[in-house]
């Protein structure tokens, strides 16, 4: 019969080899001699304990550990914490939507001269939709099932009065930006 | 100064406001998400030792060991909002050190400490100073032998002597399978028995 293999050496030392496999166990000298090393080294490694720093350590290290949240949450974004992606992807589908519309619904003819100035205004637009949605794969936002018809309205709906004026501010502010 | 529970309430409802050191860990992720970082300093508080023991065995050195606990922590808020429960908020956290652990010592070179200068309370009246040396010259050749197993072993000798952690627990910090697990919890324990001799 075989040796015990590593996977059958690790159950034996924790009580859970096969029934069938512990007849080999018995009888072999070898596998019992490196169960029994395996064994002995794991005993020496769970009875040996680390330093343990004083317990003025452990009160300056709450405090590092709230200081580096403190600094972390400083340096993150300026946007409100409701304003996540939940909210910018339908946002940014449904401005991607508009913006496609604008581009490719094909206009009357108008020889008039102020239809020209559109397309430096849709670039505005598509500068502001990619800042806002610039790191996200809509792509996979759309397989995850997050952009569905109606998505954004809901989001915005379910905004409070307050939260939708913030949201129309900062949306200002990033075609201003944009403009500018 | 006692902190007390902002679990948000319903206004319908009768808020029962225990002493957040009095919540179990599930009340604390609930009380964290919802803003509190009180909350957040109490999980701290209760699993600090125990993650900073991880991130210890994993660069056997008091520096790094309290800064990759002190990121741990920081990720751990980072990403409350993304525990969902299935494992113990132990197990989570312990995870989220292993990975800081793992990034860190592939991008440098661990600094373990010298032998000697390891300090170590023992009671010499207990037992000889001499034996007492001996022992602790020995649990630091260990503890140095640890931290220079291959990654994936010192995680898994880690996790399961010192932490109690399942195979299939392990296997899912590591992102590796079961098998894996035993192979690897194997050829930890042979590296050490040939580094270190057999004699204790």
């Amino acid at each position: 019969m075989t040796h015990l293999t590593p996977d059958e050496l690790i159950d034996a030392m924790e009580g859970l080899l096969a029934a069938d496999r512990q007849g080999h166990l018995a009888t072999c000298e070898k596998c019992q001699a490196q169960l029994a090393g395996l064994s002995l080294t794991l005993s020496e490694v769970q009875q040996t304990s680390i330093p343990e720093p004083s317990s003025l350590f452990w009160h300056h290290f709450s405090e590092r550990v709230g200081a580096a949240i403190g600094q972390d949450a400083a340096s993150g974004t300026n946007w409100p914490s409701w304003l996540g992606w939940q909210i910018l992807v339908p946002l940014g589908a449904v401005a991607l939507v508009i913006l496609g519309l604008m581009v490719t619904v094909p206009k009357p003819e108008v020889r008039d001269a102020s239809v020209a100035p559109l397309a430096p205004q849709a670039l505005d637009n598509w500068a502001m939709v990619t800042e806002l949605v610039g790191d996200i794969d809509l792509d996979v936002a759309s397989a995850a099932g997050v952009i569905e018809p109606g998505v954004a309205e809901e989001a915005v709906l379910q905004l409070t009065a307050e939260e939708q004026q913030e949201l129309t501010r900062l949306l200002k502010a990033e075609l201003q930006r944009a403009k500018s | 100064m006692t902190h007390e529970s902002v679990l948000p309430v319903r206004p319908w409802t009768v808020a029962v406001v225990k002493p957040l050191a009095e919540l179990d860990d599930a009340e604390l992720v609930s009380a964290t998400i919802g803003g509190s970082r009180e909350a957040f300093d109490v999980i701290v508080v209760r699993h600090r030792r125990a993650v900073y023991q991880v991130c210890y065995r994993f660069v056997n050195n008091h520096e790094d060991a309290s800064d990759l606990a002190q990121d741990a922590f920081v990720r751990a808020w980072r990403g409350m909002k993304n525990f969902k429960g299935e494992s113990a908020l132990a197990t989570w956290l312990y995870r989220i050190a292993v990975n800081v652990c793992l990034n860190r010592v592939s991008a440098k070179a661990v600094t373990t400490e010298p032998l000697e200068s390891t300090e170590h309370v023992a009671d010499v009246r207990a037992e000889g100073a001499q034996h007492a040396m001996i022992r602790e010259e020995r649990a630091a050749a260990v503890r140095k032998a640890i931290a220079e197993l291959p990654n994936k072993q010192r995680a898994t000798l880690i996790l399961r002597a010192y932490h109690d952690m399942s195979h299939q627990q392990i296997a899912d910090v590591l992102g590796s399978s079961v098998g894996a697990v035993k192979a690897n919890f194997f050829h930890a324990l042979a590296n050490l028995k040939k580094n270190l001799g057999s004699e204790p």
